[in-house]
């Protein structure tokens, strides 16, 4: 309860500080303080609502719906902690919570660059109470008690000892599908429960708990990152519409730089720590799936990252020369990423994607969905109409030409570039909305040329010079580089072996990028260090693509059955399942496997486990990392043949199965002729005949079961010419159903030895895949670089 | 103003124009009408739920999983897929399946099963009222 009270002072003083900061803008003089008062408030709010959650997840508070739904018991601390964010509500809270500590962070900035701080907090706190408003409450509160509404509780979660009051038993459901019982908890329960004195913490002594898929170090790592950076993207929005608010397009490049180039920091980061979670631990294969979860959060770091060579050029020119170039694409480009953003919580939150999506998110209802949108449309609407009301100052005052051979224009090209691959991204990804959905091959296909363009823009806008280039300069300039990249692409084609002329393509441009940003890098090191953020961060995307083109390109897949104790030969490896010893308390099975090379032997251990929260089979993968080439082993089944037929099939009277060009129909059991037998319980046989066509004859074959003293015995039927064996595993006479095993005669020695234990995996060898989290890793590093440098220049 | 409008424009026309083109080559359609999947054989998404009272079958020989879908109509077909039964499959609640239909079965190259975690009060909420 108090929470609620917390979130909704939160929004109130939300309200109230961007209508002071309002009057403030607006010329009123006392109101600032007020403002800034109300600003912490929030800020104070929030984080005591986001405590108080906090606190109710860690000692198990299931009176609050939010809690009993994400959280167990049974979870150690950091996982239980990482439930804050679990579902939707919490989420929200979260982005919330990390954009109030932004927004202290941003009034402190602000407050220190002259007039910024009322028009820049004001678009920011307004953004601030749109997700105050998602977690009212009367929307979607964490803190809504679970009795609110009705809802059933498994009766397992339940106090046992309560369970017997007899006001009680008109609550209690029996599901008949799945034999459970369920309470219905509701209003009229919780006065029951009231007037009988039993506290409703005390009631519901367990939660439903977490996903398994969730359950692990990265759960606790990307959510929160993902957020920060989305509460970042709305700085570069605030500081966009300021300066259209105000009418002045010069100072708010340099003073909203940092914050772009820290917000795409730690996006881009999130991001492809999301594509390593999906890679090492949820067995997706590989670090990008172009699932429309990681897609949507993709295209506003794209513009973003777009918007940040732009906003250089701005930068750069009115330092120069006193002119604004690309005013209109800077205020555009970061107006987009924030909406973009917007646009990526729709697709994700609504429900919407809910067929075409790994991730499934459940459909969050009516009043959510159409917030959702009111949120999307209502900064929509306030940036692209500030745009419009400015557009005709903006095209008359800030109207250039680029030279052809100038850096300002090939900065510019490689921005376009980058949008485009967004817009193709998008274009993929919201397909879905109109039913439709596009193929893997429709982002690989269209982004690898578009690489390549950034790439070798990449390259050249470094050796441009601002403003106009020499010619003959340019060409002198580029002679080393493209030297070095042809050298070096020839020499991984040759080790690897030619295949595909666009990698290749890649490849060169990738190198070109390297070779160009490295030579430049290391001139810098003798001389002023603080601005080598850019040419890092370039190299490390350089490494990134070429650790796309090897992983892209030369990736090798196979499926493979091991039996226990075989050795087999994949890849040049020899690997031998050894088998398998229960994990975590017997909660899940490690299979281990083998591999050896040589005299060099490494066991991996992928997992396998029935998770009881959602009863079906959980696979997480094993990885041999090196740096040259990742050995990767995703389990696919376990099976012990002998003791269970995973070729069987049950067919009722008249039904058909096909088994391998051969139509098997079940006509009818022959029933012994002296029935008396029988009835007698001695020894009889019942026949199961059946009908098999192939290659345009008819033949009829009968197995039989043997009823004797001991029990019954099945014996198996052949028909030589059709290759065929039919065993009955079990036959229901009464029923007029029988379970049937086929096989092929040359092939059934594995139905009838002994049981083996065999275990299905799927190997495959990503080669250099450690250069893509190495050049994340390095791309990180050049961004954290280049923050510093343009915040130390945002002072001036 | 020109050499801007040039350089951008080129890119925009040139991806935009192959985005189109790729995007009606590579476009799946979603279908929960299988009566159009099996008269049409396109490639499409077909949306259905698991016939569970006919079960499903695994072949472990030749690697192939096949299972009975139906439709919101009532239709049923066959979904022949080559590859391991996927993750959640015995507790879906609805199953989308890429492929297309031919010689009288559907042919998967992807199974996308759905379980939501709301599945347990939407089947009480059935048996209680």
């Amino acid at each position: 309860m108090i929470g609620n009270i917390f979130l909704v002072i939160a929004l109130v003083a939300g309200i109230f500080t961007v209508l002071m900061y309002f009057l403030t803008y607006r010329g009123y003089q006392n109101t600032l303080n007020y403002a800034r008062i109300s600003f912490h408030t929030t800020a104070v709010m929030v984080m005591a609502a986001s405590a108080l959650l906090l606190h109710a997840i860690l000692t198990h508070e299931y009176q609050y719906k939010y809690v009993y739904n994400y959280s167990n018991s049974e979870l150690p601390t950091g996982l239980l902690i990482s439930t804050f964010y679990a579902g939707q509500e919490g989420s929200f809270m979260l982005w919330a919570l990390f954009s109030v500590i932004v927004g202290l962070i941003l009034l402190d900035y602000t407050s220190k660059r002259g007039d910024l701080e009322p028009r820049v907090m004001m678009i920011y706190t307004l953004s601030i109470t749109f997700l105050l408003i998602m977690v009212n409450p009367l929307l979607k509160s964490p803190f809504n008690y679970i009795w609110a509404e009705p809802d059933f509780v498994d009766i397992k979660n339940i106090n046992p000892t309560y369970l017997t009051i007899p006001a009680l038993q008109n609550f209690i459901f029996t599901d008949t599908q799945s034999n459970k019982q369920f309470i219905q908890v509701s209003k009229e329960l919780y006065n029951i429960l009231h007037a009988n004195n039993i506290p409703f913490d005390k009631f519901i002594i367990e939660g439903k708990g977490l996903n398994p898929l969730l359950q692990n170090f990265w759960m606790q790592v990307h959510p929160p990152m993902l957020f920060i950076g989305f509460a970042m993207s709305a700085v570069p929005f605030a500081f966009a519409l300021a300066a259209l608010l105000k009418n002045d397009y010069k100072e708010w490049i340099k003073q909203a730089l940092p914050w772009v180039l820290a917000g795409m920091m730690i996006l881009g980061l999130a991001i492809m720590l999301g594509g390593y979670w999906a890679y090492g631990v949820l067995g997706w294969g590989g670090y990008w799936g172009w699932d429309p979860v990681e897609n949507s959060s993709l295209v506003p770091w794209l513009i973003g990252v777009a918007s940040i060579h732009t906003m250089l050029v701005q930068k750069k020119s009115q330092e120069r020369d006193g002119t604004s170039r690309f005013v209109k694409t800077n205020l555009i480009l970061c107006i987009m990423t924030y909406i973009l953003v917007l646009y990526s919580t729709f697709l994700t939150r609504s429900g919407i994607l809910g067929d075409a999506s790994v991730h499934s998110f459940v459909d969050p209802g009516m009043t959510v969905y159409l917030f959702l949108l009111i949120f999307l449309f209502s900064f929509l609407i306030l940036g692209v109409g500030m745009i419009f009301y400015r557009w005709k100052y903006l095209t008359e005052h800030f109207t250039y030409e680029e030279n052809i051979l100038s850096r300002e224009l090939a900065l510019f090209t490689g921005s376009v570039a980058l949008i485009a691959s967004a817009i193709i991204i998008l274009v993929g990804t919201s397909a879905p909305i109109f039913g439709q959905t596009v193929d893997i091959s429709f982002y690989n296909e269209l982004n690898l040329p578009i690489a390549i363009i950034i790439g070798l823009l990449n390259g050249l806008s470094i050796l441009l010079k601002w403003k106009y280039t020499d010619k003959s300069q340019l060409l002198k300039s580029l002679q080393l580089p493209i030297i070095a990249s042809i050298i070096l692409t020839a020499i991984i084609f040759i080790l690897s072996g030619v295949q595909n002329i666009m990698l290749i393509i890649l490849t060169f441009s990738s190198s070109f990028t390297f070779f160009v940003n490295g030579e430049i890098a290391l001139s810098i090191l003798k001389g002023r260090k603080s601005f080598i953020g850019a040419y890092i961060a370039h190299i490390g995307i350089a490494l990134f693509l070429v650790g796309v083109v090897a992983t892209g390109g030369y990736s090798k897949h196979q499926q493979v059955d091991l039996v226990k104790g075989e050795k087999v030969n994949l890849f040049g490896y020899e690997l031998k399942f050894t088998g398998y010893k229960p994990i975590e308390g017997g909660k899940k099975y490690a299979f281990n496997v083998e591999i050896r090379k040589g005299n060099d032997v490494k066991v991996a251990s992928p997992i396998m486990y029935i998770a009881e929260f959602n009863n079906s089979l959980m696979r997480e993968p094993d990885i041999l990392e090196g740096f040259s080439k990742d050995f990767y082993i995703a389990p696919i089944s376990y099976d012990e043949t002998g003791t269970e037929n995973s070729n069987s099939v049950k067919l009722k009277k008249g039904e058909t199965f096909n088994f391998k060009n051969k139509e098997i129909t079940f006509t009818n059991f022959v029933l012994p002729e002296d029935m008396s037998a029988m009835m007698s319980g001695k020894s009889f046989k019942i026949g199961v005949n059946l009908q098999v066509n192939f290659n345009g004859k008819t033949i009829y074959i009968e197995p039989y079961m043997e009823n004797t003293s001991d029990g019954p015995r099945f014996y198996p039927a052949e028909l030589k010419e059709a290759d065929l064996k039919v065993f009955i595993n079990n036959m229901n006479a009464s029923e007029g159903i029988v379970e049937l095993t086929f096989a092929s005669i040359s092939n059934t020695e594995s139905i009838q030895s002994e049981p083996k234990e065999i275990l299905t995996i799927e190997a495959s060898i990503k080669p250099f895949i450690s250069l893509i989290w190495i050049g994340v890793a390095v791309t990180v590093i050049g961004f954290l670089i280049s923050t510093f440098r343009r915040l130390k220049e945002s002072m001036n | 103003m020109k050499n801007k409008y040039m350089f951008g424009g080129i890119i925009i026309v040139v991806f935009l124009g192959l985005m189109i083109y790729l995007f009606t080559q590579t476009n799946v359609q979603y279908e929960n009408d299988f009566a159009k999947v099996m008269k049409s054989g396109k490639t499409v998404k077909a949306t259905g739920t698991w016939l569970r009272d006919r079960s499903y079958e695994l072949d472990k020989t030749n690697k192939i999983f096949s299972f009975y879908i139906k439709d919101i109509n009532g239709n049923v077909m066959k979904v022949i897929y080559h590859g391991a039964m996927p993750n959640n499959f015995e507790s879906s609640t609805s199953i989308v399946v890429t492929g297309k239909y031919s010689n009288g079965v559907f042919q998967a190259t992807d199974i996308l099963t759905k379980c939501p975690s709301k599945y347990q009060e939407q089947t009480v909420q059935k048996a209680g009222s």
